[in-house]
């Protein structure tokens, strides 16, 4: 038998939370060899390895097929991994914690712009005015363009933004930003609000699983403790 | 193990084919010239968004400036163009054969390939100028061993001289204008204005409800006040403002007639011989544009006979054009057993984005190269 990998964050309310569930459901996680504990045991299931790992590399191990499973953000997941049927790994559980939404948030002083297709015309008005594309700063850039694209808004930029994306915008360096957000508090601190139709994803933390070994009984059997212990 | 690279024998033979392609477009009278193969990624962004960015290579030089291997070689010879014409408006004829970059969108074709084309710039006999462009192409496929090619055409300018006749508000047609080259957000753009536009109320229809008698720009500047709010987003308030009055004036707007929607969506759906087209078009009901626009149709036809094509063997649709965005007028695809061996079109507006002072004539066309030596095998 194979041995299987289980990724699990390394740190943050994500790491507390993904153990305390585990631990509840009946297994156990021991940290093992002079990995500085970056390597562990699935203790309660057959030859299953913990890579602790930060929750964007689990999405991107589950990608690359180093891992066979990992708990993680389903925004992170979802960044690294198209969900259409090439996708080498997909949600098997979503968690109930992490809950977290990804948005389209424009400054508060667009008071012409509700929904995505005003957001269409300004780029178009911007670019017409101004001779530039309008800035979307972002972490997720993919999110943002298969977003953008579905709604069928052209004409921006994306800027990659690895922190304080919402003070991009005051700081001049965006125009507007697609980000997470739990209570929209940070969003509304900075003048910025969600647009009606500006909901990309509605993430929480989940359990993903690859294709190939999501039908493993080890992996099933995980699945349904943890399943058992959210509903109970 | 996919193979890296070509044999000598490989690139000897695209060479070969590669030269019989060059030659005719050279006895021509387009001179060949060599662009940059690497480009500012700024021109490529800024014009196409960020669609271009998920199939081109970008990376950044070590003072942070974002590069990119150009991804076609159209931008790249309009900037050519730019910087060594003393006059950009003046007629100019340049070939080209290179290597052109894009991350694969289908298993098979190659992230590097190598493109063989034309640019003509400043031609001023429109039609004449678009008859002979096909006509290279096809003597250039045709010096490579290719036969029975089988022509598609198309116009998107005929589609917004009819779109231009339609009465509606400005603001509306500028949209559908936008939303042409993505058919899905077009048909349901289209429908939410024969709907009467969108009448729901929405997170701003608050704001737009306070503008009442006052001037837009007043209103909007009390909101602003009442709420605090900072001006951020690099935007003007009569920006802001003139949407709103917009938005006001979209409430009392009457409905898109059916009719009217029926005569543009009856206008996309033709498809067929080029010159079973003239009669076609004729059954349309557009306006003065639409009936400019016919007319250059038929011309454009007549060149073609001129230059020995056979125009009824051409297949038109009105809808063929419509994934490019920067196409303004006449377009058309060369298939040689099914494979799309090469393209092109008009794109006036697109020296002028690039920084010329005036709008000025241009039309090109690619040939994929490794795509002619695929129908070749």
């Amino acid at each position: 038998m194979k041995t299987l990998t289980l990724g699990i964050p390394s740190k943050g309310r994500l790491m507390e939370q993904a153990q305390q569930l585990i631990e509840s459901a009946g297994y156990k996680i021991e940290r093992i060899g002079s990995d500085r504990g970056y390597r562990g045991l699935l203790v309660g299931a057959d030859d299953v390895e913990v890579a602790f790992l930060s929750a964007s590399d689990i999405a991107s191990a589950l990608k690359s097929g180093e891992i066979d499973a990992g708990i993680t953000g389903e925004d992170l997941l979802r960044e690294k991994i198209a969900p259409d049927d090439t996708a080498p790994a997909d949600v098997a559980l979503r968690l109930n914690f992490g809950p977290a939404n990804v948005v389209v948030a424009v400054p508060d002083f667009w008071l012409d712009v509700a929904q995505m297709s005003d957001l269409d015309e300004v780029a178009q008005q911007f670019y017409a005015t101004q001779g530039r594309r309008l800035r979307v700063a972002t972490k997720y850039m993919n999110l943002t363009r298969r977003f953008f694209a579905a709604k069928g808004v052209t004409g921006y930029r994306i800027v990659e933004s690895l922190g304080a994306t919402e003070g991009a915008p005051a700081a001049g360096s965006a125009e507007l930003i697609v980000d997470i957000t739990t209570s929209g508090a940070t969003l509304t601190a900075n003048h910025l609000k969600i647009l009606d139709d500006g909901l990309i994803l509605k993430s929480c933390a989940v359990l993903a699983c690859r294709k190939a070994s999501e039908s493993d009984p080890r992996l099933t059997d995980f699945n349904s403790a943890l399943s058992r212990k959210l509903q109970s | 193990m996919i193979a890296a690279g070509r044999t000598a024998k490989e690139r000897e033979s695209l060479a070969h084919q590669n030269n019989a392609i060059m030659a005719v477009l050279e006895r021509a009278g387009f001179e060949q010239i060599a662009p940059d193969i690497i480009q500012p990624a700024d021109i490529f962004l800024e014009r196409s968004g960020e669609d271009i960015r998920a199939r081109t290579f970008v990376f950044s030089d070590p003072d942070g400036n974002e590069l990119c291997l150009r991804p076609d070689l159209t931008v790249p010879a309009c900037r050519f163009h730019l910087s060594h014409a003393a006059d950009a408006a003046k007629e100019a004829r340049y070939s080209y054969l290179g290597p052109a970059f894009r991350f694969p969108d289908e298993k098979l074709s190659p992230q590097e390939f190598t493109q063989a084309g034309l640019e003509w710039f400043g031609a001023s006999d429109a039609v004449a100028a678009e008859a002979r462009m096909l006509k290279l192409a096809i003597s250039a496929l045709e010096a490579a061993g290719l036969s029975n090619l089988k022509v598609t055409i198309g116009d998107v300018g005929l589609f917004a001289a009819l779109l231009a006749d339609t009465p509606m508000p400005d603001r509306w047609r500028r949209r559908l204008k936008h939303q042409f080259w993505r058919p899905q957000a077009f048909k349901a753009l289209l429908q939410s204005f024969t709907d009467g536009g969108s009448k729901g109320r929405t997170s701003i229809s608050d704001v737009i409800d306070s503008i009442g008698k006052q001037k837009a720009t007043d209103a909007a500047q009390s909101w602003m006040d009442r709420h605090d709010l900072p001006q951020q987003g690099n935007r003007s308030l009569s920006d802001v403002a003139a949407r709103l009055a917009e938005k006001l004036a979209d409430r009392s707007e009457a409905a898109l007639p059916k009719t009217a929607s029926a005569v543009l969506e009856s206008y996309l759906a033709l498809e067929g011989g080029a010159e079973d087209m003239a009669a076609k078009l004729a059954g349309i009901k557009g306006g003065v544009n639409f009936a400019t626009a016919s007319a250059a149709y038929q011309q454009r036809l007549t060149a073609m006979e001129e230059q020995g094509l056979n125009p009824k063997r051409f297949h038109f649709s009105a809808n063929f054009g419509r994934e490019i965005e920067y196409y303004t007028g006449f377009v058309f695809q060369v298939e040689a057993k099914g494979i799309a061996v090469a393209g092109g079109g008009r794109y006036d507006d697109m020296l002028s984005d690039l920084g010329a002072s005036s709008r000025i004539p241009a039309t090109g066309f690619a040939i994929h190269t490794e795509r002619v030596a695929r129908a070749l095998a």
